[in-house]
Formats: C-alpha cells, structure tokens, sequence
C-alpha cells in the first residue's frame, strides 16, 4: 500500500503544473495574439504589451512551485521520506487548490490582459492602470499558492 | 510641503509686446495659461487654428526629412529618454531661426528626393517581373505578335504541360488527323508548361488551334512586337538608367547631411511656435490689449511679476488661488519623488486631499523589497540602476525617476534578503556543497520564511495593519485640514477602535498566537480593554455611518451597513498574504535552478552546465519576479493603502513651455 503513497503524491503535483501551466499557456497566447496586432500596428508599444503579455504567465510558475514543495516533501527529490497511503492522499488534496485555480484564473486573468492591452493601444499613457486589472485576477492564484504550499509543508507533522 | 501652492495670475498688456511676452513666458515655463471662455462685445478670442495646423504640418515635415537623412547616414547620435537632449543656448537658437527658410527648402528637397527613390524602385521591380514572363521565350526570333503570313496562321503561345517536341506533334496528330501540314517547335519548357510556335495553312487554322486548344493552349498573358531577346535587353538597359537615377538622389540626400542638426531643431522650432499660437487662441483681446489669466506655484510668483514689470509695459495680477481648483505640482524630496509618477498613474490629489507620496514611498519600498526579497538580485538592481544613473547624467526626468525608484526598491530588496539569508536562492550553500565538498550557509540574520512560513505570514499581515492605519491616519491629517473635527471622530478613531480592539482582542486568544506561531500571552486585562475598544468602535459606526440621512430609521440601517465595512478590513488584511506567497515564488524558483544546475555534478562539464543554467535561470526570475513585485507592490497601494482616504481626480500642473523632442532651449532666465 505504501507505493500508492508516493504515486497519489506525485499525480498531486503532476495536476498541479499540468492544470496551471495549461491555463498559462493558453492565457500568455491570447495575450501574445493581442500584442501582436497592437506591434504590427505600433511597433514602439513593444515592450509595454509584452509586459501585460506575460501576467497571466506566473501561475505555471506556481505550479511548478507547488510541484517542487510536494518533490521535496515526499523525497522525489532530496532526502528519501516515507509517505504512506493517507499522506499521499494528503498532498493529492493539497496540490489541488493550486491545479484547478491556477487553470481558472490563468485564463481569466488573460481575458483582463488583452483588454489592458486594448487599453495601451489606444492610451499608452495608462499603462499603470491596463496592468492592476490583469493584477486583481492574479490574487486568487496566489491564495491558492499559499494554501497549497502551507497544507504541503506541515502535512509531515500531521500525526495519523 | 508636497503638493507646492498655486496662485492665480493675471496679466494684461500691449497688443504689440504679445509675441516677446509669449516667448518669456514660454521659456521660464512656470505659468499655465487658462482658456478663458467669455467673449463679449470688447473682448475677442483669435482662432489660430490654422496657422497651428502649418506649424504643426512644418515639424512634421523637418521630422520625416531628418528621419530620412538618418537612414542614409546610419546616424547612431539618437535622441533617447536615456541619453537626453542636447542643450543649446538661446543665441544659437535665435542664429539657427534666422536659416529656417533655406532649411526647410533642404528639408522639402530629401523628401522629394526619397519619394522619387521609392517611385523609382517600385518601376524596377514591375520591370524585372516583365522580363522574368519574357524569359521563356528568349529563344524565339520572331515577333511574339506574329499572327501569319499570306497564306499561313501562326500560334504563339503556352502549353499546359509539359511535352517533347515529338510528344506535341504526335498529340496533334492524333487530335486532328486531317491537318497535313503544320510545323510546331518548342522554344521552351518549364516544370507545367511549354513554350511553343506552331505553323499551318490558313485553311487548316481552325482545325489545329481546336486541337491545341484541347492541349491547354494559351496566348501569353504579355506579348511585345519586338524580339524578345531585343526587348528583354532593353528593359534591362531601363532598369540599369533608373539605378542611376537612385544612385543620384541617394548622393544628393547624402549631400545635405550637414542638415540634418538644423532640420531636428527646426522640428523643435515648429513645435514650440504651434505651442504659442495655441495659448494664443487662450487669449483675450481688445484692439490694442490683450489679457492673460492663469496658475503658477506662489514661489515663482513673486519673482515673475517682477521681471516681467522690468522687461514690458504691463500690468500684472497675483492672487490667492484658493477658491479655485487648481492645477496640482508635485514637490517631493529626492527620497519620494521617484514614486511620483505610481501616485500619477493612479489619480493625483484632488482638492482637499493631501499628497501621499512620502508616506507611499517608504511602504513602496517596503513592501517591494519584502516581495522580491533576495539580496542578490537586489545588488543586481541597485548596481544595474546606479551605473545607469551615472553614465547617462543627460537623461530625462521621466525616466530617472524610473530607475531612482528601482535603485531604493533595489535597496530595500538587498536589506530583506539580508534578513533572510536568500543569495540567488540557496546558491551559496549548492555551490560550496557540490564543488568544493564543503557546505557552506549564510544564516539568515532574521529568520528564513521558507522554513517558518507562518512567521512571515504574521508578519505581513502585521505590516499590512501598519499600512492601512497610516492610511487612515492621512484621512485623519485630511479631515483635520478640512477643519471636520467631528468626523475624524466618526470615520477614522472609530475605525481605529473597531479593528486596533479586534486584532488586539485576538492576540489574547491562545488558540489565535498559537496558530499565528507568536509565542507571547497577553494579561487577560488586555482582552477587557481591547473589548471596550471594539464596543466603542461598534457604537460609534452604527450611530455615525449614516449620519447624511435624515430618517432616523435609514440612518440606523445605513449604520449597520456601515459595521459591514469592517470585511472590507479583513479581507484587506489578508491580502497582504501576498508578501509571503511572492517572496516564496523567488526563493523555490531560484532554488530549482539552482538544483538544477548542480544534477551534471562537479566535474568540468558540471561546471559548465551549472554556469549556463545558472545565469539563464536567475535571469528569468528576476525578470518574472521583478514584474511580480512591481505590479502587487501597486496593487496593494492602489486597492489597500488607497481605499482608506484618497480618491485622487486632480489635475496635472502644465505650464506654458518649451516642449522639445531634440533640444533643450538653455533658459538664461535660470529656471528648472
């Protein structure tokens, strides 16, 4: 029973990057799409709607985060750790917050960059402004970043 | 002070000093001229619309002209907001005025001469595709046109396919077995079509063009009455002319590259003028006088009015600008005014409020350096900056403050990681433990979040109450201005009381500290004082919220509604969550490069390995984590701090001035 352990931990981590990273790619080409058009037309906005390109790009990263916090925890990666059958349940549970919000939020928060990129196409003086509406999305990311990273890291001293 | 205080000026002078009186103005650049709507029976307003229109249309044109030349010289002296623009002196400015015609003639001339490049490189390329259909037929000497002699008919034209001379001939006498006599030559081939000539007796004409026809017979889309080799030599000879005519207006664009300094001032020249003559059109004026009115920060005042009174004939006005809502200028020390343009980006201060730029810098910095929090990359940042800084002394205001913000956040980042013991993430310790067998740390002089996650997630919080009080405290300094004493009360000591008590009140709890990982107890006196606190706080809201109804009823109701706000705290605190999860976000991934660097071991390849993955890696976190930091450093300003007592909505102080894009106009007059 104890290999299920560290094979439900690892599918845990694998969804987590596999779901994020997802809705990152999607959400950073939609706003790679948007940018493109505004470049043909003004090739100087280069650098302003390649940054709104790259916001909804951080909650792959966060997978991976999350995905590495689970690798060390469970001994993939560094020191060997035992992981039974119910605290591999546990990091399952845990990668999840990360996995499903990460797709979600990656892809709306792609929907507010193109529209801030709408914005620097028109008024590129509002720049500030065109990058807190993607920002707003990014904050239930990083919420669920930190639920899954903090359930992950105390799961060892959880005594079952 | 931070917001500088505006007067209101008024001047009124000779028709006939207007320009000179324009131009002083213009070049001390502090006043801003106020469109003046009347226009009654004495006074007029000009429209000088159009003669904007002409300036504008000029600068357009001395632009394109230097654009041009550029292009041709490979000039690399651009004008960048890093580099700055030159400064030149009011003399050599009157001396280049006075060559503006003969300038602008050069300036005309290059754009001709560029047009006529391009016409001239478009016929070239249509002739090459006309010789290029020509080609197939090099061979034929005979005029493409040729129809048939007497008592023949000739077919010139294209097979679809491709055939053998004696493949054709066997075709066609399949396809029309009575035609006797008839020659057909193939001039040439390419992959699905062949080029071919064929003759045959008049009469038998209608036979055989049936039978090419079922071949795919077609007459070329271009046909010349000439030989084709003859006109195919003759295109060439157009095109080798018109390359000689290019290479003529290129020397002759190339002559006028002493030029190109003069056509970018005269674009600066043409763009201050369509400047003057739109504060022209802000004027009133009678036959022989004309009225200004405007703002300009009281310190200038007093020294304008009199060099103004020494120079003209005139009458000047300065008043208290009080009633007015004036223009705001922002005046902060070298420490917050780097933060300026984030405030500007938002709103600026509206009237009555009060500028928080300093107050915003110090948590800007704060909050910034605890988000990217390695000190590594925050030497990477300050050194990037300072060097930056230094090199280009030139550059534009705009983007100096840019890089003195990054420079403090850079700073501010150093100390946290400091704090923290994060160097490139656990770098040190990889590198010390793979390549040299020794395992070297620098210990965090505070504490290392990574490892006490719930530590630093009190802490942030901690400092997100800290921030949000002192943007309550600004509403207090506001309405304290404002001379609305009862409602500092009302909206600012009762909050203080509702959420100070609550948090204080929580900290007694034991099952609170334990979770919150704090290890102190507070007495239990603590817990009835901070009670009364929040029962106060409670009272205060529910009676003073909806003090604006008079229904005594409503007023209850929107007091309730008013208690609700206090989830706008909570959820306000918890936001600040955000230091800890982006600080996290730095620390793992630089410590997953450098993992990763280190799986190829120690040998030479290792190195090298390690080497590419760590300065690739690095790189992009910085940049990732460098855009993280700068957004929600915003964010928490914008939504958080700003929430508690600015709504912003005023007005950016733009004074009459010399708006350049190549030069700066030295002003004599010794004013910045």
């Amino acid at each position: 029973m104890n290999s299920y352990g560290i094979f439900l931990a690892l599918l845990g981590a694998v969804i987590s990057v596999l779901l994020s990273g997802i809705g990152s790619a999607i959400g950073v080409g939609m706003g790679g799409e948007a940018a493109a058009g505004v470049v043909t037309e003004d090739p100087e906005k280069f650098g302003k709607v390649l940054l709104l390109q790259l916001l909804p790009g951080t909650q792959g990263i966060y997978g991976l985060l999350v995905a590495v916090f689970t690798f060390m925890q469970t001994g993939i990666l560094g020191a060997p750790a035992d992981v039974s059958f119910i605290q591999g349940l546990l990091y399952f549970a845990a990668c999840l917050p990360m996995g499903i919000v990460g797709l979600w939020s990656a892809l709306r928060q792609a929907r507010a960059a193109v529209a801030g990129i709408a914005i620097v196409a028109k008024r590129p003086d509002q720049m500030g402004k065109a990058m807190i509406f993607p920002a707003m999305v990014e904050t239930y990311a990083l919420l669920a970043l930190l639920t899954s990273v903090l359930a992950i890291l105390n799961i060892p001293s959880i005594n079952l | 002070m931070p917001i500088a205080p505006m007067q209101k000026i008024n001047i009124c002078a000779k028709k006939k000093d207007r320009k000179k009186l324009l131009e002083f103005l213009q070049i001390m650049g502090v006043v801003e001229i106020t469109d003046i709507a009347e226009n009654d029976d004495h006074f007029k307003k000009i429209d000088t619309s159009r003669s904007m229109e002409i300036f504008a249309e000029n600068a357009k044109i001395a632009a394109d002209a230097s654009r041009i030349l550029s292009k041709y010289i490979h000039d690399k002296t651009k004008v960048t907001s890093l580099t700055g623009r030159k400064a030149i002196s009011t003399q050599d400015y009157y001396a280049f005025v006075d060559g503006a015609e003969e300038i602008m003639r050069i300036g005309y001339a290059i754009i001709k001469a560029e047009e006529d490049t391009l016409k001239y490189k478009n016929k070239i390329v249509n002739l090459k595709v006309e010789k290029q259909a020509l080609k197939p037929w090099e061979n034929l000497d005979i005029s493409m046109r040729l129809t048939g002699t007497k008592c023949t008919r000739a077919f010139i034209g294209t097979l679809a396919g491709d055939y053998e001379q004696d493949k054709v001939i066997g075709r066609i006498k399949e396809l029309s077995p009575e035609v006797e006599n008839f020659a057909v030559s193939v001039i040439s081939k390419s992959m699905d079509t062949t080029y071919i000539f064929a003759i045959c007796k008049i009469e038998d004409a209608e036979t055989l063009e049936n039978a090419i026809k079922k071949l795919g017979f077609a007459y070329p889309a271009k046909s010349t009455k000439k030989l084709p080799i003859e006109k195919m030599n003759q295109i060439d000879e157009k095109i080798k002319s018109l390359e000689a005519k290019i290479a003529e207006l290129e020397k002759q664009i190339k002559s006028y590259v002493g030029a190109n300094n003069a056509l970018k001032f005269l674009c600066d020249y043409y763009s201050i003028r369509s400047e003057k003559y739109n504060m022209i059109s802000k004027l009133l004026h009678t036959k022989h006088t004309f009225i200004l009115t405007g703002f300009i920060p009281e310190n200038n005042a007093e020294n304008l009015k009199i060099l103004l009174e020494e120079e003209f004939d005139l009458a000047v006005e300065v008043s208290s600008a009080e009633n007015e809502v004036s223009p705001i200028f922002l005046k902060n020390t070298a420490f917050a005014s780097p933060v300026e343009p984030v405030l500007e980006s938002y709103s600026l201060p509206g009237k009555g409020e009060v500028d928080p730029t300093p107050v915003m810098a110090v948590f800007y910095y704060i909050l910034f350096g605890l988000m990217l929090s390695d000190a590594a990359y925050g030497l990477i940042m300050t050194f990037g900056c300072s060097v930056l800084l230094m090199k280009f002394k030139n550059m534009e205001s705009g983007i100096k403050k840019f890089l003195r913000m990054f420079l403090y956040c850079g700073i501010s980042t150093t100390f946290w990681g400091v704090m923290f013991g994060s160097y490139f993430g656990d770098a040190v310790e990889v590198i010390s433990e793979v390549f040299l067998k020794y395992k070297i740390t620098i210990p965090a002089v505070w504490f290392v979040p990574l490892r006490e996650p719930i530590r630093m997630l009190t802490y942030s919080f901690g400092l997100g109450v800290v921030h949000l009080f002192s943007g309550l405290f600004l509403k207090l300094v506001q309405l304290f201005k404002a001379k609305k004493y009862k409602d500092i009360l009302y909206d600012v000591i009762s909050w203080y009381l509702l959420v100070g008590g609550g948090i204080v009140y929580l900290l007694t709890v034991p099952m609170m500290t334990n979770l919150l990982a704090l290890n102190f107890i507070l007495p239990s006196i603590v817990a009835h004082i901070a009670l009364l606190a929040i029962s106060l706080g409670i009272i205060l809201i529910i009676l003073t919220a909806g003090r604006d109804s008079k229904n005594a009823f409503k007023r209850l109701l929107k007091g309730f509604y008013g208690l609700y706000g206090v989830t706008g705290y909570i959820s306000d605190i918890f936001s600040y969550s955000r230091l800890l999860a982006l600080g996290l976000a730095t620390g793992v991934i630089a410590q997953v490069f450098n993992k990763m660097g280190a799986m190829a071991g120690s040998g030479p390849v290792g190195i090298m390995v390690f080497i590419f993955v760590f300065a690739v890696g690095h790189t992009m976190n910085i940049g990732i984590n460098l855009l993280g930091a700068y957004v929600h450093t915003n964010r928490l300003q914008f939504v958080e701090f700003f929430s508690k007592f600015y709504e912003g909505g005023g007005k950016k102080f733009s004074p009459f001035s010399i708006k350049t894009k190549y030069y700066k106009i030295k002003e004599e007059l010794g004013n910045e």
